[in-house]
């Protein structure tokens, strides 16, 4: 057999980044482009860190998402700052909100989805565990981490029994209860199943027993990590000084 | 093993909910954008978290649980781009609501409405930049391009006295949320067996 069966680890995954890097790099993200400057440093700081997740996307092989979320921040930047001054006054407060949330929260959300469709679970766990978190986070943790792709599944399905017993969105006003009452209860049905599916499924890999675990993953700081970091610290102190800080 | 710890399943649970929790508030948050309609996120959330936070409680009856709970949603929010602001006062808040149902020892009704109630006051965390970052929050809307009489307009609808009402607005959403989900609690989930 070979060893990559065996690995968690995704060996063809050719531009592997540790959990840790990752983690880091959507916590600087969420602290330099959450904010709506747009002069100064900040004119030519945030158009070059948002590239950082287009390219990480791309490395990873989520060429669709990569190009999406590249058209999407270049037209809310552009739109931003330079059109918005030919719209008229209700045109401009509609086209600006899109456009803050192209731009401001666009770039952290891809670098959550990016850290969320590239790293194995196991690895994420292992890299909680090195930072020392408690179990009373990793468990939680890494069940949100499963179960985030799992609830679309889910509520698409019931989306789609209750279409045909036609209870849609369209009639929430006509009897809001019973739209609400018949996609909610089927989703907390299923998602107690999938609890204790989980549970059991967590105890046979020894979550919870108190003991160390041990892994077969391999992480580590690799010079990609450490470049990567410099970076984005890099983007926070120059965001830092030059921009008035945090406030 | 001690009945009164945590376990892993409890854990699991608490991971559970806490994504379903999230998305009930991602929903009303995605209102939030909309600056005017952001008075009433606590109102939203209350009520849309009600069912799921009833029947979290239901599954994990133990102290500690809503704690974890409150820190992970306001990590994920502060992840998601919020301030970070939100984390303490999602530890606070949970905590808080901890102790309260504890002291009805997770059973008492009267506690838990009262624990939910104080549990949804964390959203305000993530809405108080409004307040207290006020001349930064609003500079950055004007830098962007806003116009004065909007401004203007948002700055009255979230002048000071809008902070009290907001928490209001919040213990109303959670009252009716905890009794939309005890009703729905004794009307599917305890028929159906799963509590």
């Amino acid at each position: 057999m070979k060893p990559e069966l065996l690995l968690s680890v995704d060996t063809k995954q050719r531009f592997w980044l540790d959990p840790r890097t990752k983690l880091y790099m959507l916590l600087i993200f969420s602290i330099v482009m959450i904010d709506g400057k747009t002069d100064g440093i900040s004119f030519w700081l945030k158009p070059v860190l948002s590239l950082l997740p287009f390219l990480l996307l791309l490395s990873g092989r989520r060429r669709k998402a990569a190009a999406i979320y590249l058209s999407v921040f270049c037209v809310s930047w552009i739109t931003n700052l330079f059109l918005l001054d030919y719209l008229g006054t209700a045109a401009k407060i509609i086209v600006s909100l899109l456009t803050q949330l192209g731009m401001r929260w666009f770039p952290g959300a891809m670098m959550g989805y990016y850290l969320l469709s590239t790293t194995k679970i196991s690895e994420f766990v292992l890299a909680m565990q090195r930072m020392h978190i408690p179990e009373a986070f990793i468990i939680p943790f890494s069940v949100m981490f499963r179960f985030f792709p799992a609830i679309s599944e889910e509520a698409e399905s019931i989306g789609n029994a209750m279409r045909m017993r036609g209870i849609t969105g369209k009639k929430f006003f006509k009897n809001p209860q019973a739209v609400l009452e018949y996609r909610i209860v089927p989703f907390m049905m299923s998602v107690v199943t999938i609890g204790n599916d989980l549970s059991a499924a967590a105890l046979t890999r020894g979550l919870g027993n108190g003991k160390k675990r041990t892994s077969i993953c391999k992480i580590g700081f690799h010079w990609k990590d450490f470049a990567l970091m410099l970076v984005v610290t890099a983007a926070l102190l120059v965001f830092l000084i030059f921009s008035g800080g945090l406030k | 093993m001690d009945k009164k710890k945590l376990n892993a399943k409890d854990f699991i649970n608490i991971g559970i909910f806490t994504v379903i929790y999230f998305v009930m508030f991602f929903i009303t948050g995605m209102m939030g954008y909309i600056p005017i309609f952001a008075v009433i996120i606590p109102l939203g959330l209350g009520i849309l978290g009600g069912i799921p936070f009833m029947l979290f409680l239901t599954k994990t009856g133990k102290f500690g649980a809503a704690t974890i709970m409150g820190t992970l949603v306001s990590v994920l929010c502060f992840l998601m781009g919020q301030s970070w602001i939100s984390i303490p006062f999602g530890i606070v808040f949970g905590f808080l609501a901890d102790l309260i149902f504890n002291a009805g020892k997770y059973k008492n009704w009267k506690y838990t409405v009262l624990g939910y109630c104080v549990f949804t006051e964390w959203v305000i965390g993530s809405m108080l930049p409004m307040w207290i970052m006020r001349d930064t929050f609003f500079a950055a809307y004007r830098n962007n391009g806003g116009t004065d009489e909007y401004i203007d307009a948002v700055m009255n609808l979230t002048a000071n006295w809008m902070l009290p009402v907001v928490i209001v607005l919040g213990v109303v959403g959670a009252v009716i949320g905890a009794y939309l989900g005890r009703a729905t609690l004794k009307k599917h989930f305890v028929k159906a067996g799963i509590v």
